[in-house]
């Protein structure tokens, strides 16, 4: 190997050669690494290795554990969806390529859908791009219209993606934390807002674009329309585009409503809307997303598409589409599964908010959204002897699968590090969750403080 | 009245550099006109047949099964089941252990799994050598990772007196291909067998490919998606089992081709896992997971095969067989009117020269289209035959070089393959009456 004959002595000559190499490299490595320095990570990847999900969902793979943790369901999704995968399969059409940007009968339905529902004409060609997951829809959108020089803002806390997304595209995330204007003592999602002052202070000639999730994941909060105008007016002011991740779209509870940014005065044309089947249908292993927004936009994440993944399954989009239609019939009657979904919810949130505070926890109560955060400082859990480094809430959680065999996930993951000490006593409980499940957890919640 | 701050914003683009000529899209074009009128569709590589019974078996099983969670999130770097077949078979093919947490990663088709490896290895000023003809993604995907694509022509060698032409006669020039290695050389794209010459690289070419790999410590990114596609009793040599290789080279594998389901976009990627690490990096902050309920069924089609191994049965045995028929079909339908078949060793593509037929289609000089891209879309719209010109897998500055052959893919029914031959046999009969 033509790098390792020059060996470290580092004397005379060698450490002239040695050094102009290394500079004219400007790489840093050991004595060990002389093969492994060529094929280290590109510099867009660098940090971004570590992941909460990698980590907890490793940790509550063990069966004998109530996993409340990870945000996906234990409940089937409904039959119609299941068989119209089947009859899709069926087709041998459908067992290969299908359009790239997304399939025909797909885009077409998510037309009329998202049509109805914003009440402006969406063309599927040219303004819907689907995706794998809407996390596929996230990082086309991120890649297509954020670059080094360009700050985000993103409010905390945040689903953890956004923060290493933005970096892979070599921009600058700008935190702004969603406070709790009632000191501390939150009862419900909707005491956690943004300080408009502040908020405003965080934009620059530099903000390409601002990430918004609504119904927001791990709170609950449901944006109001006032809250989204102060955003919106902002938006305009400084030109600056909306991320709006909306894939708890449907998951709104009583007395709530969903408002789409872009439907505000001035925002379709700077807004990129995301939705995701895995949440609309309670299939999260579909892995099916869609990008909607005006053709400027969507056009360029066409072209990320095009050059990452290029097209999505098409007999998962094919079934979706016909459960799309089905319930797009129904979007005036109680039982579309849109609205179905939402009121079997809301029974197990309530539900799950009466376990916790059963066991002296402090639960916010979410509007929307299949999340539930909890205060855990309450319960002062000595932790000294769990792994010092992390934070409390990690040390909590770890703490809590090992001896009440209950998972949930630390909500200073969703944090960037200046607040990580503001949210580090709460942790996040998900309810999707079938009736058994439930009940496991309620047995375990009852027998809290008998250990 | 508008801040000179927002006046240069709202005057620059508003998509990001990155995207800089990585715009256009030969699919996009040709998917459409091919979708409008073609009667006959040789164009895009999928098959028009269906998947193997026991993989629509796999699947059937699966949807009607009681398991649910199926339709949940997995594993993001690998459906369990998946990632330990794909260990075990890719352990028994390289003769190495393979670990199937740490040495294998799940992707949304091979597609995915090539975007994985330039975002993770190839960073600004890094070049990465593209034989071509290539799969004209490899390009673009180059240059959104900001590297530099450097091209080393793969030529045509004049075959013996006689003989139709091979894939084989397609070679590289030993001193070319060693004058493109540089210290900036980060990795080197090698597809075998070649889309769309069906050149299956020998294992004297793969061995100069690697003793270059090694003296200039070059990664080389295997896109081995049409690895059972081999004819005539030839055999696949792995680049990463040759001396050297494993620790710097990312084989990708692809569902789509393999059981005959291009369109559940299931592949892989296989390497040692100081390479996978940085995919899982990539792969965790872009899509995260794969489909669940089409891996479990792609697992479950591994495990017959990995049973069936070496059987007559086996469906690596019983596809190329198949293909390997209606390569030599449509070779013989093609020299029948005219057009000079490339006879591909692998894959289910087929390159022919159409000289012979330019008559139809004049050149225009001075044009900005490769004459067998006007030749192709001609042939498309006015005789409902849809192929795809070679210069679309040629960079752009070496697009002319070789104008006059276009692409067939024959992984076709019968009564396709017929219909192109009547096409032909009448648009013969037209230029001879």
């Amino acid at each position: 190997m033509f790098f390792a004959s020059r060996n470290f002595c580092c004397h005379g000559i060698r450490t002239y050669q040695l050094r102009t190499y290394l500079l004219s490299r400007s790489i840093k490595h050991s004595a060990s690494a002389t093969m492994a320095f060529r094929h280290k990570n590109t510099r867009r990847i660098e940090g971004l290795d570590s992941n909460v999900w990698v980590e907890f969902t490793k940790v509550a793979a063990d069966p004998s554990i109530v996993n409340l943790g990870q945000g996906l369901p234990d409940i089937s999704p409904p039959s119609y969806v299941k068989e119209e995968l089947a009859k899709a399969a069926a087709v041998d059409r459908l067992n290969q390529y299908t359009r790239g940007f997304g399939h025909p009968s797909l885009v077409k339905a998510l037309s009329q859908v998202y049509e109805r529902v914003c009440g402006r004409k969406i063309d599927p060609l040219t303004d819907i791009l689907v995706t794998v997951g809407a996390y596929g829809s996230l990082f086309s959108t991120i890649q297509a219209l954020i670059e080094g020089g360009d700050e985000v803002i993103i409010i905390e806390p945040f689903y953890d993606c956004y923060e290493p997304m933005v970096k892979m595209a070599g921009a600058k995330p700008v935190f702004i934390p969603l406070r709790c204007k009632n000191d501390g003592n939150s009862a419900s999602s909707a005491d956690w807002v943004l300080d408009p002052a502040e908020l405003a202070n965080k934009f620059n000639s530099k903000t390409k674009a601002i990430i918004l999730n609504t119904p927001h994941n791990p709170i609950g909060k449901v944006f109001t329309r006032e809250e989204l105008q102060v955003i919106a007016d902002l938006c305009i002011k400084h030109d600056t585009l909306c991320i709006s991740d909306e894939v708890y779209e449907w998951l709104v509870y009583k007395g709530k409503k969903h408002i789409k940014i872009a439907t505000l005065p001035g925002m379709w044309e700077r807004t990129v809307t995301i939705g995701s089947a895995g949440k609309t249908y309670s299939v999260t292993g579909w892995k099916l997303g869609w990008s909607i927004g005006p053709e400027n936009l969507i056009k360029h994440l066409q072209v990320v598409h095009q050059n990452t993944l290029y097209t999505c399954p098409t007999p998962l989009q094919e079934a979706l589409a016909q459960a799309f239609w089905r319930d797009y019939k129904r979007m005036d009657d109680p039982d579309c599964y849109f609205y179905s979904l939402s009121r079997e919810l809301e029974s197990k949130r309530d539900r799950m908010a009466e376990l916790l505070k059963e066991a002296g926890l402090k639960p916010v109560i979410p509007d929307g959204g299949y999340f539930m955060i909890v205060d855990v400082s309450t319960l002062n859990v000595d932790l000294f002897d769990v792994d010092e480094k992390q934070p409390y809430d990690y040390k909590f959680v770890k703490w809590m699968i090992k001896s009440k065999k209950l998972s949930a996930i630390p909500l200073s993951a969703f944090c960037g590090p200046e607040t990580k000490k503001q949210f580090e006593k709460y942790i996040r409980f998900c309810f999707i969750k079938k009736d058994s499940t439930l009940d496991a957890a309620e047995v375990i919640l009852k027998n809290w403080n008998k250990q | 009245f508008l801040s000179l701050f927002l006046q240069a914003k709202m005057s620059r683009p508003v998509q990001a550099r990155r995207l800089e000529g990585i715009d256009k899209n030969i699919w996009v074009e040709f998917v459409k006109l091919a979708a409008t009128y073609s009667k006959v569709n040789l164009g895009q590589g999928f098959p028009d047949f269906p998947a193997p019974d026991f993989v629509r078996e796999a699947l059937s099983r699966v949807l009607g099964g009681e398991n649910h969670m199926l339709h949940q999130y997995t594993r993001a770097f690998g459906h369990p089941p998946l990632v330990k077949v794909l260990a075990q078979l890719y352990g028994k093919l390289l003769g190495r252990d393979l670990d199937p947490l740490t040495n294998v990663m799940v992707t949304v088709g091979a597609y995915q799994a090539l975007f994985c490896c330039f975002q993770a290895f190839v960073d600004e000023g890094d070049e990465v050598i593209i034989i071509e003809p290539f799969f004209d993604c490899y390009e673009p995907m180059v240059k959104m990772a900001g590297g530099t694509p450097v091209f080393v022509p793969l030529r045509l060698k004049a075959p013996k007196d006689g003989k139709m032409m091979s894939s084989a006669d397609w070679q590289l020039d030993p001193a070319e291909l060693a004058s493109k290695f540089n210290e900036r050389t980060k990795a080197i794209v090698l597809n075998s067998p070649n889309n769309p010459l069906g050149k299956v690289f020998s294992r004297g070419e793969l061995e100069l490919i690697a003793d270059l790999c090694v003296k200039h410590d070059v990664l080389c990114i295997s896109d081995e998606v049409y690895e059972w596609l081999v004819y005539d009793g030839k055999e696949l040599i792995r680049i990463a089992s040759l001396q050297g290789m494993w620790d710097r080279t990312v084989i990708i594998g692809s569902a789509g081709k393999t059981f005959s389901i291009t369109g559940w976009k299931v592949g892989w990627t296989v390497g040692p896992d100081r390479l996978l690490q940085h995919l899982r990096t990539v792969h965790q902050n872009s899509v995260y997971h794969c489909a669940t309920i089409a891996q479990e069924a792609v697992a479950q089609g591994f495990q017959r095969e990995l049973m069936l191994y070496g059987k007559p049965e086996s469906y690596f045995v019983q596809l190329p067989k198949e293909l390997q028929q209606k390569r030599d079909w449509l070779v013989q339908s093609l020299e029948a009117v005219g057009m000079k078949p490339i006879i591909p060793e692998g894959t289910y593509f087929l390159v022919a020269d159409i000289s012979q037929f330019k008559s139809d289609v004049p050149d225009v000089p001075n044009s900005d289209e490769p004459y067998d891209y006007r030749f192709a879309k001609w042939m498309i719209k006015n005789k409902g035959l849809a192929a795809i010109p070679l210069s679309a897998f040629y960079s752009e500055a070496h697009k002319s070089n070789y104008s006059n052959f276009i692409r067939f893919c024959f992984a076709k029914e019968e009564a396709t393959l017929k219909a192109a031959n009547d096409i032909l046999q009448k648009w013969k009969k037209e230029k001879n009456s």
